[in-house]
């Protein structure tokens, strides 16, 4: 038995590419003995020295990059900075684009469609398992990255490796979080607001009725935007057992009792606790209502609390909510227990580049530690690394508020989970159907029909 | 300068004349000048129109997704799983004729209004049939922000003024309900669609003459009644195109509806444009359903543009 656990790590490791201490703790968690382990190890070719760094490249003519646009300006301005000066020193004419995130798939599939477009394009989650065919295959770079620091954490492959193949290189997760109002909360009967965030479902729609009653309620998106109305949905969907696919990736997981009287505790938790506007909310709408004190709870990404103390240390006198006030709780948990999204943004070099190698010496240059932890530093915890051994900056643990932030590795589940964050994934997670059968819910007070319908969308896509 | 003499000039254009019409005459013929003329446009058509049309037309046959180079040929079934399977096709359609047609009507009756309006002489009257155009010249997609600005869930100005007022408590919910939604959308899309009809129909307006009108009001007619007798038929057929025109346009409409809500809240405002955008670029890729989608049009406004072709002929 062991021998068959030895092999099949030594496969996935050499597919995955896993560093040294990838693959000692992936043999932790199979179980495996010392002896066993050195022999993984050995097999996976790890007994030798660390793996050599590419050699230096000649570069020139142009790059374009595509990327979304950073919720931290000052990463934008960062990232930018760099490349452009990267390019300087390698005579290479770098352009970077950043576009808002629903408009960024438009791009990739224009630019995939016509064989021509940016070199470089930033990928979210699943997505490259819709444009891998039109992407390079970088398995060296994306070893390389992770072998600089410590190895990739076990959620990245799944969420950016396509059939255990780099296709793109992992840059890390837009956490999320709930941020709350600490002076709210208390007001609302919360003791302790500040390390007591709700740690169930049902208490958040306890607290959020005195809330609203406050004139201060919980403000959450359900309109169609990508970020913000996923991770509620799929979190709330989860915690209350069902799932958009069993591990087969086949069977349907939806339409589950319990989830359906999760969504009846929901649709009375939204009128009595909720923002009611929150059906046309995009994921920019809740940092501005947070901002102006509209709002008690939300979840987003530590971007309303790094804006806060932008605003507060720059302009004082305008600014409305006081970062002290404002801290960050785990999302909370039901029946089944505590879950989130997680996964790994990254970026692909695309097929048709005419500049192959300048843009794999800008894409291992860029995600060598000494770039990269300036650009992860640059935007103040806001992107959680996907190499572990940046976990301990501080960040990440500076500031006991964003802790959150990072614990939600520990629950956090793909998308598509317990499928795989495959194409299928992809659709559904952009056709909105999980994000619809809450806000559709909402509309018809009607828990049951609202989620079968779902139910069958979800079945006509995991079938075909 | 020579100074031809207007003899000698004529007979100069004269020899040339019989000298192409000796080696040219193709281009003496008028039929073939029509199509020479005609050519650059048609090209145009061909290449922007027809090739993207029949494009379509293929890949709505077709599982084609972006990104993936194979694909095969499924014949129908895009269409018939729009129509038997896709719950959200079903809603979009419903959608798309409650936006056309609710809105067209109002924008015929202001926009008739505001022609009547127009139509008399005043100070600044030529300044204010300009200004009117506005919203109409402006680009939509900049037009829909400002609408946005107005609806804007928690900040809109609406909400702000009249719960300082008093007169609510929490902020209007432009939208996010269905039938909020759908009435913000109208909405903006009336405001945008009034000039139109009012500057075609003032166009019209002005082509009726007055002396009937003089005659009308001698004979004793009510204003009212010297419109419908008088001014409405003159401008009947100009109304007429403007509708169907407005109603084609309505169908089609993308921008606005995209800025707003971008279908939401759950589909409810959903047009054939943003669900087929939502299906072929938004997300997967799914350029055969997206294609089927939008194919779905085509005979809906196939049944306007003849009305319309015809109505243009039988002016003529």
């Amino acid at each position: 038995m062991t021998d068959d656990r030895v092999n099949q790590l030594i496969r996935e490791a050499t597919r995955l590419r896993y560093s040294r201490r990838g693959v000692v703790k992936r043999a932790a968690a199979l179980g495996l003995s010392g002896s066993a382990l050195s022999a993984a190890l050995a097999g996976a070719g790890h007994a030798a020295a660390a793996p050599s760094r590419a050699p230096a490249r000649q570069t020139s003519g142009k790059l374009a990059i595509l990327a979304n646009s950073y919720f931290v300006p000052a990463g934008q301005e960062h990232f930018l900075a760099e490349a452009q000066r990267w390019g300087q020193e390698n005579g290479v004419e770098v352009t970077a684009d950043f576009v808002s995130y629903p408009d960024l798939q438009a791009k990739i599939g224009a630019a995939v469609s016509g064989n021509n477009g940016p070199d470089i394009i930033e990928m979210w989650d699943t997505w490259p398992s819709l444009y891998y065919q039109s992407m390079v295959e970088v398995n060296d770079l994306a070893a390389a990255a992770a072998d600089a620091k410590g190895g990739y954490f076990d959620w990245v492959a799944p969420t950016a490796a396509v059939d255990g193949q780099w296709y793109s290189v992992p840059t890390g997760f837009s956490s999320s979080a709930w941020a709350y109002r600490i002076s709210h909360f208390e007001e609302a009967g919360v003791v302790d607001a500040a390390n007591n965030f709700p740690k169930t479902w049902d208490e958040v729609f306890a607290v959020g009725k005195n809330l609203k009653a406050m004139g201060k309620p919980i403000g959450q998106a359900f309109g169609h935007s990508l970020g913000d109305p996923p991770n509620f949905c799929y979190s709330y969907m989860w915690a209350h057992g069902a799932m958009e696919v069993e591990e087969d990736g086949k069977t349907v997981a939806f339409n589950k009792p319990e989830f359906v009287a999760g969504m009846e505790k929901f649709i009375q938790g939204y009128k009595d606790g909720f923002d009611e506007t929150g059906l046309a909310w995009d994921d920019a709408v809740n940092n501005r209502a947070f901002l102006a004190d509209e709002i008690s709870a939300t979840i987003n990404g530590s971007s309303i609390y790094l804006t806060a103390q932008k605003d507060m240390a720059e302009k004082p006198n305008e600014a409305v909510v006081d970062p002290a006030d404002i801290t960050h709780g785990a999302y909370p948990a039901g029946p089944a227990g505590q879950f989130a999204i997680v996964g790994s943004r990254s970026y692909g070099i695309m097929k048709y580049t005419k500049n192959l190698e300048a843009a794999k010496a800008f894409m291992a240059w860029w995600t060598a530690p000494e770039q990269f932890q300036p650009w992860l530093e640059s935007q103040g915890g806001y992107i959680v690394a996907p190499q572990t051994g940046y976990a301990d900056l501080p960040i990440y643990v500076g500031d006991p508020k964003l802790k959150p932030y990072i614990d939600i590795i520990a629950y956090g589940r793909n998308k598509g989970y317990a499928g795989p964050s495959d194409i299928k994934a992809a659709r559904v997670y952009s056709d909105y159907i999980v994000v619809d059968a809450f806000s559709k819910a909402i509309q018809s007070g009607d828990a049951k029909g609202s989620v079968e319908q779902a139910a069958q969308q979800l079945d006509r896509i995991y079938r075909r | 300068m020579s100074v031809i003499p207007v003899r000698a000039a004529r007979e100069t254009i004269g020899d040339q004349r019989r000298r192409t019409s000796r080696h040219g005459g193709l281009l003496e013929r008028e039929g073939f000048l029509a199509y020479l003329f005609m050519m650059p446009g048609g090209l145009i058509l061909l290449l922007f129109m027809a090739y993207p049309f029949f494009l379509g037309i293929y890949l709505s046959m077709t599982d084609k997704l972006v990104g993936f180079p194979e694909f095969s040929f499924v014949g129908l079934y895009n269409f018939r799983y729009l129509l038997q399977q896709d719950s959200v096709f079903r809603q979009t359609v419903a959608n798309t004729f409650v936006y056309a047609f609710f809105t067209v009507p109002f924008k015929l009756v202001f926009g008739l209004g505001l022609a009547l309006l127009l139509n008399q002489s005043f100070r600044f009257s030529r300044v204010v049939r300009a200004g009117l155009l506005l919203p109409w010249i402006v680009p939509t997609a900049i037009s829909s922000l400002g609408w946005l600005m107005i609806f804007y869930p928690v900040l809109s100005p609406i909400s702000w003024v009249l719960k300082d007022w008093g007169l609510i408590d929490s902020n209007v919910n432009f939208l996010g309900s269905r039938f909020n939604a759908m009435a913000s959308l109208c909405l903006a899309n009336i405001w945008r669609g009034i000039p139109f009809f009012g500057v075609s129909i003032l166009a019209g307006l002005q082509a009726v003459p007055t002396d009937l009108h003089e005659a009308a009001a001698l004979d004793g007619a009510s204003p009212w009644q010297r419109f419908l007798a008088v001014t409405l038929p003159v401008i009947r057929n100009i109304v007429l195109i403007t509708t169907l025109f407005s109603i084609i346009w309505t169908f089609a409409d993308f921008q606005l509806i995209y800025v707003l809500t971008k279908g939401g809240p759950a589909n409810t405002t959903h047009v054939f444009g943003t669900y087929a955008w939502q299906v072929g670029m938004g997300g997967t890729g799914d350029l055969g359903g997206a294609a089927a989608i939008s194919l779905y049009m085509f005979p809906i406004l196939a049944v306007f543009a003849v009305i319309l072709l015809r109505y243009v002929r039988s002016e003529d």
